[in-house]
């Protein structure tokens, strides 16, 4: 496989810009990520961060799933 | 009747036959097919993981009883949370077959539970529930495809509306009745022949596949469910919700209490039991038990019919709409950041609002939380500050004499005792505590049956698990009168109760019996004639910030210990004390 360089274009799910697809590429090791379909390779679409130190909305499928600031920061995606 | 109750660890269940598992993510409906297929009690919940515990009920198939098991929902069998843990080892204890409930608007997740099942070779019939809502949301599925995917029979399903269940009985039925399990021909199954692929990517491939995109129309309650979660109008929505709620549990109460239950205890029951008891019982302590100042059937009647219960009633009435239809969770979503400021998260907002029914179930309830830090803080939270709905029936009833105004300074009071509290809290308390991972499910009309049913039960839980201290309460207090007792406890204690609280000296029977059940620190107060606004505001302070009731100590030493219990007695008990004094003085120095 290609890999010119694993680091290029990965970024923190937190700072990610909004309303756009991104695939994961790499999550925390907790079990209700992995349950709700946040695991690697997984397509998500972040809706939006709210202000103030609150939660990412992301959409995974077509379900709508809210995480919080301190957990976002960690998933890292491709996009 | 049918048997139904809450088991936590019962080890009989594991040795029962013809045992049914009703398996599913949360919120996928799960409660709504128990209920029906069950036709008995069941408490449901629309938000994530509430239940660690499971409910059992029986279910008639034709000549065979069985025993359906709801069994808490589960996202994956991995393991991965206490229970997912629980649904493994229900699913090794030999059941006869397993009803799985999917997701149709989340089918790669949905399908992966499927997978996850299929290895256990149990029969299964799997209901494809919500297809409704997948249909709005721009697909059909392909459920033949499906079926062979899975390797079992699939009825697609609306649970809300009943549509679907008569047919998943029969399937059910059918593949009871055949010895064959799902997967006896390896060869020829696509399930074993794709073993060696890693679930997840099997499980993206399969939903691609059945999957069949259509012109989707999202309804209004899908939008608005969806612009719920953004700050605007999310926040002037969730607030509105709020007021709207607060309206109705005490404009309707109020009204309950004035115009129906009102009269219901003063012109009628209270007269009729007066008259049978006098004509029974001669003049003497027994007489003034039963139909005195504080008797049973005076007081009795009054404190618990007329003061609390139309409150209680609508506290659940609206909590059990909220909790049902979708909302609570995207109100933890728009105060995540708050509530992260105070140490907890946006998920534990649920919980403390159940508080603000009872403590006990909120304290349960806290075992959702992910670290004992966080239990710990949403434990003390409601004991501190969160008047229980009963406490608030009899503070608005107190308050009624006076000025609104009290009420609102009560509320805002709480909220500043909550921050005070949790603030110092997630600074003493070692440990850390989890960000928020939440699903939000989908806004909708609750189902009426399984919404008539919760409400049935919770309110029958109240009556079991309240009324009975409240009445063994009410005897203390008679007795405590009656004997002269009350006026000899009530000269050690003038020093506190008159003294640094301004009350006067019969509300000392309110501190007594305010450690039996919260409303009854408030309750005695609406018997003092000539109370001031001030004297009724300290009061009721003391009373909100009062140790809690018998019932939550009792939980308290069972979920925690009894030191933590104990600790957190002592602690609300003199902050009380310190709180309400403090007003009292302040009070008195500026006025």
């Amino acid at each position: 496989m290609k890999m010119k360089n694993p680091v290029q274009g990965v970024k923190s799910l937190y700072y990610a810009k909004d309303n756009q697809k991104y695939i994961i590429a790499d999550t925390p090791d907790i079990g209700v990520l992995k349950s709700l379909g946040i695991v690697k390779n997984a397509i998500v679409f972040k809706k939006m961060t709210h202000k103030l130190g609150g939660p990412v909305l992301l959409m995974v499928e077509s379900s709508q799933i809210a995480i919080g600031k301190d957990i976002a920061e960690k998933i890292l995606v491709r996009g | 009747m049918a048997a139904c109750h809450e088991i936590n660890e019962d080890p009989k269940l594991y040795q029962k036959s013809n045992k049914i598992l009703l398996m599913g993510n949360p919120n996928v409906g799960k409660s709504v097919f128990f209920s029906n297929l069950t036709g008995i009690r069941v408490v449901s919940s629309n938000y994530a993981g509430t239940t660690v515990s499971y409910t059992e009920g029986t279910m008639k198939l034709g000549n065979e009883t069985y025993t359906l098991i709801d069994v808490p929902g589960t996202y994956s069998l991995e393991a991965t949370s206490k229970a997912e843990e629980v649904a493994v080892r229900f699913i090794n204890s030999n059941p006869a077959a397993i009803i799985c409930v999917l997701d149709a608007t989340n089918l790669e997740r949905n399908i992966k539970l499927g997978l996850d099942i299929q290895r256990y070779n149990i029969p299964v019939v799997y209901a494809l529930n919500m297809v409704d809502v997948a249909k709005r949301r721009g697909y059909d599925i392909n459920l033949r495809l499906l079926a062979r995917e899975l390797g079992a029979p699939v009825i697609p399903t609306i649970a809300v509306k009943n549509e679907g269940i008569d047919k998943l009985t029969e399937e059910l039925q059918k593949i009871l009745n055949s010895s064959k399990t799902t997967c006896g021909n390896c060869a020829s199954c696509p399930g074993c022949a794709k073993l060696g692929m890693n679930t997840w990517d099997r499980a993206r491939e399969i939903a691609a596949r059945v999957r069949i995109k259509t012109e989707g129309k999202p309804s209004f309650l899908d939008r608005l469910g969806n612009s719920m979660l953004k700050p605007w109008p999310g926040i002037p929505i969730a607030l509105l919700t709020i007021i709207v709620s607060l309206g109705v549990i005490i404009g309707a109460g109020k009204f309950l209490q004035e115009y129906i239950l009102g009269p219901l205890v003063g012109d009628v029951l209270v007269p009729f039991f007066k008259m049978i008891i006098s004509y029974i019982v001669s003049e003497g302590i027994l007489h003034n038990v039963l139909i005195g100042e504080y008797g049973i059937f005076t007081i009795g009647l009054e404190w618990i019919i007329e003061s609390i219960l139309p409150f209680v009633f609508l506290f659940y009435v609206v909590f059990s709409f909220l909790e049902d239809s979708g909302i609570l969770p995207r109100l933890s979503v728009l105060f995540d950041s708050i509530m992260r400021k105070m140490g907890v998260q946006g998920g534990s907002m649920i919980t403390i609002l159940l508080g603000y029914g009872c403590a006990v179930p909120a304290i349960i309830g806290s075992r959702t939380a992910t670290t004992k830090k966080e239990r710990l803080m949403i434990s003390a939270i409601v004991c501190f500050a969160v008047p229980c709905i009963s406490q608030t029936g009899a503070l608005i009833s107190l308050f009624a004499g006076f000025s609104p105004i009290l009420l609102v300074l009560m509320f805002l009071l709480s909220f500043a005792v909550m921050m005070i509290v949790s603030s110092v809290l997630s600074r003493i308390i070692k440990g850390k505590v989890d960000p928020m991972i939440i699903e939000i499910p989908n806004l909708l009309m609750p189902n009426g049956k399984a919404y008539a049913k919760k409400l049935m039960l919770r309110m029958k839980n109240f009556f079991l698990d309240a009324e009975v201290p409240m009445l063994i309460s009410i005897v203390i207090a008679a007795l405590l009168k009656e004997t002269g007792l009350l006026e000899k406890i009530a000269v050690y204690l003038e020093p506190i109760v008159s003294g640094w609280l301004g009350l006067p000296r019969s509300a000392v029977i309110a501190l007594i019996l305010g450690i039996i059940r919260r409303e009854m620190a408030v309750a005695p107060l609406l018997e003092i004639e000539g109370l001031t606004a001030l004297q009724a505001f300290v009061g009721g302070t003391v009373a909100l910030l009062y140790l809690p009731c018998l019932s939550v100590f009792g939980i308290l030493s069972k979920e925690f210990n009894t030191k933590t219990a104990l600790a957190i007695s002592l602690a609300t008990t003199l902050n009380a004390l310190l709180v309400g004094g403090l007003i009292n003085q302040l009070a008195h120095l500026f006025m």
